[in-house]
């Protein structure tokens, strides 16, 4: 079946077989490998990515469900202009060690600060509880989140770059 | 009820193979503008080694992780490793990469010696620039000295070397012997509240205090420690593979096979000792494994401080705490 | 051109990202996204004086994997695609203990899509393992675990390759399994291996005379702990792609974590000579010791030697848990002698290590656990004594501390166990037996820049640990 959707900003079709995951599509169909993998079942949240302002586990979503809806992957968040600020403080604070749950965690993060900038500790902890990691503790992870979410909730910062 | 408590646990641990040999090679070439390459066996799996090894070979010759780019893994390119585990890559492949830079920047000081009219063991590597001792006006810069290696004298400022740490074979009756070069220490102390009436344990706190000899890059210690304490969380409280009686796994998933989430974590503080050991490149050990080792113990104690109860059998989950909160009844 | 093809091609000149945009993107009018959003935020890569010191040796230096990670740059093995590459799944036993009497891939074989199977006949070596090589790539006689590979599919997709795998038909003779590692333990269980044991590991590790000094002891302690299996569960699952070329070479990615006795285990399984071998590790998305073996890259060369094509092959999460490594089991017997200012005078310990199927890393870890069990203390007798047997059951190998946190849950339980009972504080017992510059270990090493009471110290200092006593 054809699907066809917005995906970082950039209108994009192929053609899949029905039962094709949102993830697969992605990775397979699109060549976005991004986001990854990790266990298939919703359990780990590798392959997390935002549709339509919210935060899916791709290899649970089909990508007929996704069609004509704008999805956001992790690289969208950079362009040839920046980095988003998150990627930044992640990079700044050693956020992430094999990287594996890095895209996932970093669509978790920016969907819950781009709701909610000032989220508190525990609110972080709650919104990355869907994403598994097995190097960091989250510790760092949490960290940069703290540190991102205090950059996006500054006057200099363009509210207008959520989506 | 929920009653408080804490927990203490201190363990030790080798660097690299347990007396078999287990060397690392590596090769540094200096770029005629004074950056580096580096050319190693090891693996990059998440510790940050290609990071670590990149800073000892900077501080050998004088010039900033970023001038010093890591090619790692390839069987075809990079020289033999014995690879990343037993917590041996910033020891043994350390030691490696970081001879073969004092040997390319020997030969630095060979072209330099004759241009600053020194001896070549009055000279060191250091801000980017190769410097007469105590003279640091004399000097030249490191491009320069290279270039002139390379394309003046024709030997191209390269070095390669290995490096293995020496044991001594333990006695087969005895066990008596030298197994390792090194060991780390470390203490972890455990913060817990437990919930008697359903045995249910909650980590508030952990303390963390490792040494691991000169931290090359502190904050890539403390990830490993911090990660290591999670995997220890895990150890001491959730995680299990089950069995059913015809020997198949039962919870071969995330889903039943519950290892630490976000909101399982406590909260954090890593400490490192202040320590050096002469036989790590620059007073460096490792830090790896040793930071998963002691959380477990840590935990129980801190269990057994809040409740009375000893586990001696992990994990230490809410229905075996449980189970021992009821036989500690029935024993008063 | 159709219609759709002209949005794409529009949608190509403007690249333009909808994080530029506050307006919500009209799928139609995706080309009209606004692109003069002021620049307000930084739009360079960030340099960080981390890496910019020349002296470089304790910096917190960012990393430049750490950075096309975030970006979503990294390149792990299932990221990675060659021109008519196929896909590779593994037949795992139905049965933990088995006799293997036939194995028909024929109906496999014939199906739409498939291109090659694979049985463990036809590896020319077929064994592994880091010190015995006692475990099949794919098992061909028998099976001695749930995760033993019977045969391998290489197929179109990974959807056709699955099926493929139903279509296999083994035939099994079940043996009786044995799972507990006391009973393998005893002398009249059954030998998974065959030999006149299933202890296939064992260390002694023997200083002064422990009974001797129990006598003299003015308490001594018995306990036993226990340990369970647990997986490594790093987050990219194992993943390899094999490539066999007209000169007989094969590149192999694999996120094996070490590369250079990756290719001699590879080698030795193909017999091929290791210049044909090209090993590639890639970054590894998370190890623990988990990767550190060769698994199904001798396979997929095979394979990919059959079919005159790239095969990859990527380890479901369930394959992941039965099929690699996990942390051994221990039961730990710990007999503690100690006087009454809490010296400790004598230690003796009896280890039994479950080791599952086939050895892998058994050696190691029991090596390790041995000589590390007695604690970080000086004790002048000590007694140790480990063995490791065989079950049927998931393969024990290497894990992110090879025994030293089994050890270590027992041997700091029962400082405690012991502090209590003479009416010490746990950080005054530790800092009275500690190891310090110069300490004998158990094998008797003189250790050196031993800094454990600096630790214990400062952890105590920083927890707060002589005032929260009270």
């Amino acid at each position: 079946m054809l699907v066809e959707l917005t995906v970082n900003g950039e209108w994009k079709s192929a053609d899949c077989p029905p039962e094709t995951t949102l993830l697969k599509f992605l990775r397979e169909h699109l060549m976005l490998t991004g986001a990854k993998l990790g266990c298939d079942v919703g359990d780990c949240g590798t392959c997390t990515v935002i549709v339509d302002g919210e935060s899916y586990n791709s290899c649970l979503m089909l990508a007929a469900r996704a069609a004509g809806r704008d999805v956001t992957t992790i690289e969208g968040l950079a362009d040839s202009q920046g980095v988003h600020p998150i990627q930044e403080a992640f990079e700044e604070l050693g956020s992430l060690q094999c990287g594996f749950c890095g895209p996932g965690m970093i669509m978790s993060a920016k969907n819950l600060l781009d709701k909610n900038p000032t989220a508190s500790r525990h609110e972080i902890k709650d919104a990355l509880s869907g994403n598994l990691c097995r190097c960091t503790g989250y510790t760092k992870i949490i960290e940069a989140i703290e540190g991102a979410g205090r950059v996006m909730s500054s006057d200099k910062y363009p509210q207008s770059n959520t989506f | 009820m929920i009653k408080k408590g804490r927990g203490m646990a201190c363990m030790w641990y080798p660097i690299g193979f347990t007396v078999m040999a287990n060397p690392s090679a590596a090769t540094v070439k200096v770029n005629t503008d004074g950056t580096a390459t580096v050319l190693t066996g090891t693996v990059e799996t998440g510790q940050g080694a290609l990071t670590v090894l990149g800073q000892i070979v900077a501080e050998a010759l004088g010039i900033a992780t970023d001038d010093v780019h890591v090619v790692s893994a390839d069987t075809d390119t990079t020289p033999m490793d014995y690879g990343a585990i037993a917590s041996r890559t910033t020891y043994v492949t350390g030691n490696a990469v970081l001879s073969a830079a004092e040997k390319a920047r020997q030969i630095l000081f060979e072209g330099a010696g004759p241009l600053l009219g020194v001896p070549v063991d009055q000279l060191k590597a250091v801000d980017r620039k190769i410097e007469v001792l105590g003279f640091p006006s004399k000097s030249l810069g490191i491009d320069e000295v290279s270039q002139h290696c390379e394309a003046v004298i024709g030997t191209p400022s390269i070095g390669s070397a290995s490096y293995n740490p020496p044991t001594v074979e333990m006695d087969p009756e005895t066990g008596q012997g030298k197994p390792f070069n090194t060991y780390v220490y470390a203490t972890q102390i455990a913060d817990v509240e437990v919930d008697d009436e359903t045995g249910e344990v909650e980590v508030k706190r952990m303390v963390a205090v490792h040494d691991c000899g000169t931290p090359i890059n502190p904050m890539l210690v403390e990830g490993q420690i911090e990660g290591g304490i999670s995997m220890g969380v895990g150890f001491a409280l959730q995680e299990e593979i089950l069995f059913a009686d015809d020997g198949r796994q039962i919870n071969p998933n995330l889903t039943n096979y519950i290892m630490p989430t976000s909101l399982d974590m406590p909260e954090l503080e890593v400490g490192l000792v202040d320590n050096y050991d002469p036989t790590g490149p620059f007073g460096a050990k490792g830090a790896g494994e040793p930071t998963a080792v002691p959380t477990a113990a840590a935990i129980c104690n801190a269990i057994y401080d809040a409740v009375g109860v000893r586990i001696t059998t992990l994990p230490a989950t809410a229905e075996r705490v449980f189970g021992a909160l009821q036989e500690l009844k029935k024993a008063s | 051109m159709n219609t759709r093809m002209k949005n794409l091609n529009k949608a190509d000149k403007t690249a333009i990202t909808a994080k530029e945009t506050s307006t919500p993107i009209d799928k139609k009018d995706s080309h009209k996204v606004p692109t003069d959003n002021p620049v307000t935020y930084p739009r360079e890569f960030p340099q960080h004086e981390s890496r910019m010191n020349t002296q470089a040796v304790g910096q917190r230096a960012t990393r430049p994997d750490g950075r096309l990670h975030g970006l979503g740059q990294t390149q792990y093995i299932d990221d990675i695609k060659f021109p008519h590459m196929i896909h590779a799944k593994i037949l795992r036993s139905e049965y933990a203990y088995a006799k293997i009497i036939s194995i028909d891939t024929s109906a496999a074989e014939a199906m739409p899509g498939v291109f090659a199977t694979l049985t463990g006949k036809e590896i020319p070596t077929n064994s592994f393992g880091p010190t015995l090589q006692d475990q099949p790539v794919l098992a061909d006689t028998i099976v001695r675990h749930r995760g033993d590979g019977v045969a391998a599919v290489a197929a179109v997709s990974e959807q056709v390759a699955e099926e493929a795998l139903s279509k296999i038909k083994v035939k099994y003779e079940p043996l009786e399994p044995l799972f507990d590692v006391v009973e393998s333990f005893g002398d009249d269980s059954p030998r998974i291996h065959g030999g006149d044991t299933n202890v296939y590991a064992s260390k002694v590790i023997k200083k002064g005379d422990v009974e001797k000094s129990f006598a003299e002891c003015d308490h001594v302690f018995e306990e036993r702990f226990t340990t369970q299996m647990v997986e490594h569960v790093p987050l990219e699952p194992h993943a390899s792609i094999a490539s066999w070329d007209g000169n007989g070479r094969v590149s192999i990615w694999s996120s094996l974590g070490r590369i250079t006795l990756g290719r001699q285990d590879i080698a030795r399984t193909l017999d091929i000579p290791q210049s044909k071998i090209r090993l590639v590790g890639t970054i590894v998305g998370g190890n623990f010791g988990g990767k550190n073996e060769i698994t199904n890259e001798p396979i997929l060369a095979l394979l990919s030697r059959k079919t005159g094509r790239p095969v990859k092959a990527v380890y479901t999460r369930g394959d992941e848990f039965v099929s690699s490594t996990i942390r051994h089991p221990f039961v730990m017997d710990y007999k503690t002698g100690v006087m009454n200012d809490g010296t400790l005078v004598a230690r003796k310990i009896h280890i039994l290590l479950d080791g599952g199927a086939y050895c892998s890393w058994t050696g190691t870890t029991i090596g390790k656990g041995s000589i590390l069990s007695p604690g970080p203390y000086n004790i002048p007798n000590i007694y140790v004594e480990a063995y490791a047997v065989y079950t049927n059951k998931t393969v024990t190998g290497a894990m992110r501390g090879f025994g030293a946190p089994q050890v270590c849950f027992a041997y700091e339980s029962q400082m405690d166990t012991i502090a209590e009972k003479l009416g010490m504080n746990p950080l005054e017992i530790r800092l009275k037996n500690a190891f310090s510059d110069g300490s004998s270990s158990p094998t008797s090493q003189r250790l050196q820049s031993v800094a454990l009471k600096e630790s214990l110290n400062q952890a105590s200092e920083r927890f707060g640990w002589q005032e929260s006593e009270a």
